[in-house]
């Protein structure tokens, strides 16, 4: 056991990842899935079913009549849209709270999470990459600071004016105090759930996408949606934008400094439509 | 039953990302949340207590004419000149108008590649200029995202800094 299990081993109340949802990405992975197989999957579980299926139901045409099983939900939304939803309804719980060891107030971690997400399956999508992955992988970037946090709380103060004064990345100077990232910490907690290992390398090399062994691109697209998320203000913290520009990440994904912009509008229009539907 | 007095109270009235504001009621304050590499501006005419505010997104609206004309708050060089529009509508004189900045936060970049921040506060400094203003005070750049508030009744900016607990007086009128 190393120093990253070592951190998450002492959180005592973790809320679970359904063991479901890596399961269901590696069925979206096949283009032959069997639906029965995914409605199977997800109605094992009756109270996230109820929370899908209500979330399904906002995402449709209002007026139009709801959708009343999973099957149907997947028949009318498709199953991509299905999947996002099954994602979002299970890592609300976990990512909502309060992460006083990182100065988040309730609900700001959440926030970031989801127009992280939804900023980098834009990107996706403009890309052609995977928009599932390239979603899932952003709305669980910062999932290790649920891990740091308690580590944290008596050196917050420390945190930032150590940040602030050597005008170092937040992850740099988490690395000096803990030894750790909560970058790093994120991805070991996705291996230990199965998550598949692009999700989990993105996740790991979020920050510097570049130094990924491998799956660059989908670490490139969390990345850079990351970016955006904050620039368009759905942050939180002290020295929010304490972090390093990587102009690799932008030539790993064929993206020109001047895209940003564009891609920004595309970013918050998108995220506008899920605000209403999660009531962010 | 006498209806209960509502002298004294103020309304927050919030303005999203890429709009504005403007308004004359003393009992308002405007605000604007979450002002990442976005810019806050406001706008107020002391005489005829006539106050805006500005959350602008990006820099050029060259980008994109048609969601320039829809949301013209959206762009520097097209949300000025529409505050200044909407002010004076209500009365604000151009001459009398105090401007205040606020946002523009920057990520630690050498490449220069992640500038929407600084592009969007030279820009607006550019139209500023055009349209002979100048800015009363400002808070602006760095690596914090801040929120900003407009009294309508006094004229004073205030501002959150993400992450401090206690608001700031950015200009008092």
């Amino acid at each position: 056991m190393d120093e990253l299990d070592s951190y998450i081993n002492k959180v005592k109340k973790l809320p679970p990842m359904p063991p479901m949802v890596p399961q269901l990405m590696t069925l979206l992975n096949d283009p032959d899935v069997d639906s029965e197989k995914v409605v199977k999957l997800i109605t094992y579980d009756p109270s996230l079913t109820a929370n899908v299926l209500q979330a399904c139901n906002s995402a449709l045409f209002s007026g139009s009549a709801p959708a009343d099983d999973v099957g149907e939900a997947i028949m009318r939304i498709g199953f991509q849209q299905v999947y996002r939803m099954v994602v979002l309804v299970s890592s609300s719980r976990m990512l909502k709270p309060s992460q006083t060891g990182y100065g988040i107030d309730e609900g700001e971690l959440w926030k970031h999470s989801v127009a992280t997400a939804v900023a980098a399956q834009t990107l996706a999508k403009e890309l052609g990459d995977n928009e599932s992955t390239a979603f899932t992988a952003a709305l669980l970037h910062d999932i290790g600071k649920i891990i740091l946090s308690q580590a944290l709380e008596h050196i917050y103060k420390k945190l930032v004016e150590e940040t602030e004064a050597q005008q170092a990345a937040l992850v740099e100077t988490e690395k000096r105090l803990l030894g750790v990232t909560h970058a790093e910490v994120g991805g070991r907690l996705l291996t230990r759930w199965k998550f598949p290992p692009n999700l989990v390398t993105a996740v790991t090399f979020h920050h510097e996408p570049g130094s990924a062994p491998e799956h660059q691109r989908v670490a490139a697209c969390v990345y850079l949606g990351n970016l955006i998320a904050y620039s368009l203000g759905h942050g939180y913290g002290h020295l929010a934008f304490a972090q390093r520009g990587r102009a690799d990440a932008l030539d790993l994904l064929g993206v020109n400094g001047d895209d940003i912009p564009r891609l920004m509008i595309r970013a918050q229009e998108n995220f506008a439509a899920v605000q209403s539907l999660l009531q962010l | 039953m006498p209806l209960p007095s509502l002298a004294g109270l103020t309304q927050k009235s919030v303005v999203g990302i890429a709009d504005l504001a403007v308004s004359t009621n003393p009992n308002v304050e405007l605000a604007t949340y979450s002002l990442g590499s976005c810019l806050g501006v406001s706008l107020y005419d002391p005489v005829s207590k006539v106050g805006g505010l500005l959350h602008i997104m990006l820099p050029d609206s060259s980008i994109d004419p048609v969601k320039a004309a829809l949301q013209p708050a959206m762009f520097a060089d097209t949300g000025l000149p529409a505050m200044l529009h909407a002010a004076h509508k209500l009365k604000a004189d151009k001459k009398r108008v105090q401007i205040c900045v606020a946002g523009g936060a920057q990520i630690l970049d050498t490449s220069g590649i992640f500038n929407i921040g600084r592009k969007n506060y030279e820009s607006l400094a550019c139209v500023l200029q055009q349209h002979g203003l100048s800015v009363q005070a400002e808070h602006v750049g760095g690596l914090v995202s801040r929120s900003m508030y407009l009294n309508i009744a006094t004229g004073e900016v205030r501002l959150k800094i993400s992450g401090q607990p206690n608001e700031r007086i950015l200009w008092t009128s």
